[in-house]
């Protein structure tokens, strides 16, 4: 009888165990893919000459220019009214000191949406759109002439790469 | 069409052709507005700060270390005598005392009685920069900071929008990147600025080591097959990238200028390297290698208007000795420019204006500092006599032989200086119709 008393209790208490515990369900959590280079990344601030100099030379070189070397340089641009000439003039004394780091003609032609992309990464900061990818693909490949010398060319003496 | 809405188009006609003028396809706003009087100006700011005493009063020494020993020692520009003794400022031949030797005269006739000379006139600013400004804008620029671009338009700005010049067609040469000087080529005013500013240039430093360094081993592309490319790229870059006017700073020029520029950079290297360089009888450093570079300029471009800015007696702060000489190789270079327009230059023989005007004076009284003669140096505070200066000039339609004013008869301002030259190129109207002039300012044509 004292058995029989307790037999409830027990199915009560499996009841309320059954119904509580519960397995921990283990929850994770992603990101979704998003691209974070800006296609249309506001530029509106001029370089200073010194920034300039220093960005020009880290992406011509991939190493930092000397502070003495800085320094001149930026006499040098200072000493012409003209600064988008002398900066072509300096770009071009870069490209024929033999030291800048390029891709080879074939590397540039063996896959020109990456080098396009890569470009863009490279002296913009950006990834380009459809319409400026389409551009130079078809000007490359229709054009055997160019080498990437001459594009690097381009893209350090044009007006954004005066910009951040 | 009903008569009233006749009337009302024809109203709103009327009233753009007057509020709106008529901006002519080379960008100049209003046509020109009198005859010109040469066809180039040769601007030379004869800066750092000049006494009157040691210039055109001719006191040597005894105006300024009571040595009584007077004498001209700027006689390629001023009319008389030299001093005869203790000559201080001019070379050093080897083993004599410095400055022993004075630089032969280089101009048979003298700037002066070639052209027009204004003994007494006014600088309206006592220091460097404020004065160079003045002597640039036209403007008192009692407001202008330092380390700023002109607060209003250059001589050079008014002269490519009213007059349709190229960039190329002005340039500034001058005596190194100090002192702001690099800023004096256009104003950052908002109607005029660096769009239509002058070429700039401190060849002690572009063409110095630093420039060859730098900028003399550029690579010659091939026009069609290398250039042509780069140049379509980058225009297609540029038009992806659209700057406002202003938003990058100095001047531009166009593509064929900027070409024709790089080429004059190459050429003036290789003179360097082969010493072939045009040079005064006597050269060297500071003022004469400016002069230097200026005539190469000259020669190369043949430009409408060209500015030198001359610094080196400015080291009369600290040495009298030393200023004399710098005074006297300043004549000298100045006076074999003028030789070398006439004679080395046909396209601008006889048909250039130069003009010569230092930016302040100096003080009467000097400051305790002793040179190696144990003469004392002067300052530039801002007494009467930093604001007494000269101004000369000699050319075409410039009256000979001419002295305008006194000691005791002060005529002119180191404002009449732009007028004088917007007389010349024929658009004073419409400077002064601009109205950032000094309003006491008038061109020197209209005070002989």
């Amino acid at each position: 009888m004292r058995t029989l008393y307790k037999i409830p209790i027990l199915l009560l208490i499996l009841c309320v165990a059954l119904v509580s515990c519960k397995k921990d369900v283990i929850a994770t959590y992603d990101v979704n893919d998003v691209d974070i280079e800006d296609k249309s990344l506001i530029k509106d601030r001029s370089k200073s000459n010194k920034q300039f100099i220093s960005i020009l030379y880290t992406t011509l070189h991939q190493k930092a220019i000397s502070s003495k070397e800085l320094v001149r340089t930026e006499r040098v641009i200072e000493s012409f009214g003209d600064k988008a000439l002398i900066n072509e003039v300096i770009v071009s004394n870069y490209m024929n000191n033999g030291e800048v780091v390029l891709p080879s003609n074939d590397e540039m032609r063996g896959n020109l949406d990456s080098f396009v992309t890569v470009t863009y990464k490279k002296f913009f900061v950006r990834i380009p759109t459809e319409i400026e990818k389409a551009f130079f693909v078809n000007y490359i490949e229709s054009n055997p002439n160019i080498t990437p010398e001459l594009v690097y060319t381009a893209f350090a003496s044009c007006d954004e790469f005066q910009f951040y | 069409m009903k008569r009233r809405e006749f009337i009302k188009k024809a109203g709103l006609t009327a009233a753009g052709g007057v509020a709106f003028p008529y901006i002519l396809p080379s960008g100049r706003l209003f046509a020109k507005t009198n005859a010109e009087l040469a066809d180039h100006v040769v601007y030379v700011l004869f800066a750092g700060g000049v006494r009157q005493q040691e210039s055109v009063l001719q006191q040597y020494l005894s105006g300024s270390q009571g040595v009584d020993i007077g004498g001209n020692i700027m006689y390629n520009m001023l009319n008389g005598t030299p001093p005869d003794r203790k000559i201080v400022y001019g070379t050093t031949p080897a083993g004599e005392p410095i400055g022993s030797l004075p630089i032969p005269k280089v101009l048979s006739t003298s700037l002066q009685s070639q052209g027009l000379l204004f003994p007494e006139v006014e600088s309206v600013n006592g220091g460097h920069y404020g004065g160079l400004t003045s002597l640039l804008t036209g403007n008192r620029s009692t407001a202008q900071g330092l380390k700023v671009r002109p607060n209003t338009p250059t001589i050079f700005e008014y002269l490519r929008r009213h007059r349709g010049f190229k960039a190329s067609d002005v340039w500034f040469v001058g005596s190194g990147i100090g002192n702001s000087f690099p800023l004096l080529n256009s104003s950052n005013h908002q109607s005029y600025g660096t769009n239509y500013g002058a070429n700039f240039v401190a060849p002690g430093i572009t063409f110095g080591n630093e420039g060859v360094d730098i900028l003399s081993n550029a690579k010659s592309y091939h026009p069609q097959e290398e250039l042509e490319p780069i140049y379509k790229m980058r225009a297609f870059l540029n038009n992806s990238f659209r700057i406002k006017n202003g938003e990058v700073d100095g001047i531009r020029n166009g593509e064929d200028e900027k070409a024709n520029i790089k080429k004059f950079v190459e050429e003036v290297f290789a003179k360097k390297s082969m010493g072939a360089l045009a040079r005064s009888p006597v050269s060297g450093a500071g003022d004469l290698q400016t002069l230097s570079y200026a005539a190469e300029v000259l020669k190369y471009f043949k430009p409408k208007m060209l500015v030198v800015n001359l610094t080196n007696v400015d080291g009369c702060h600290s040495n009298f000795s030393g200023y004399l000489r710098s005074l006297h190789r300043a004549d000298h270079g100045v006076g074999w420019l003028w030789n070398y327009i006439q004679q080395e230059i046909p396209e601008m023989s006889g048909k250039t204006v130069m003009m010569a005007t230092p930016e302040c004076g100096r003080n009467l009284n000097p400051n305790p500092i002793q040179d190696e003669n144990d003469w004392y140096a002067y300052d530039h505070s801002g007494d009467y006599n930093t604001s007494r200066v000269w101004s000369l000039m000699a050319g075409p339609n410039v009256p000979q032989n001419m002295v305008v004013g006194s000691e005791s008869n002060r005529v002119g301002r180191t404002t009449d200086n732009v007028l004088t030259i917007a007389e010349i190129f024929g658009i004073k109207d419409a400077v002064l119709g601009a109205g950032f002039m000094d309003p006491t300012a008038k061109s020197l044509f209209d005070q002989i």
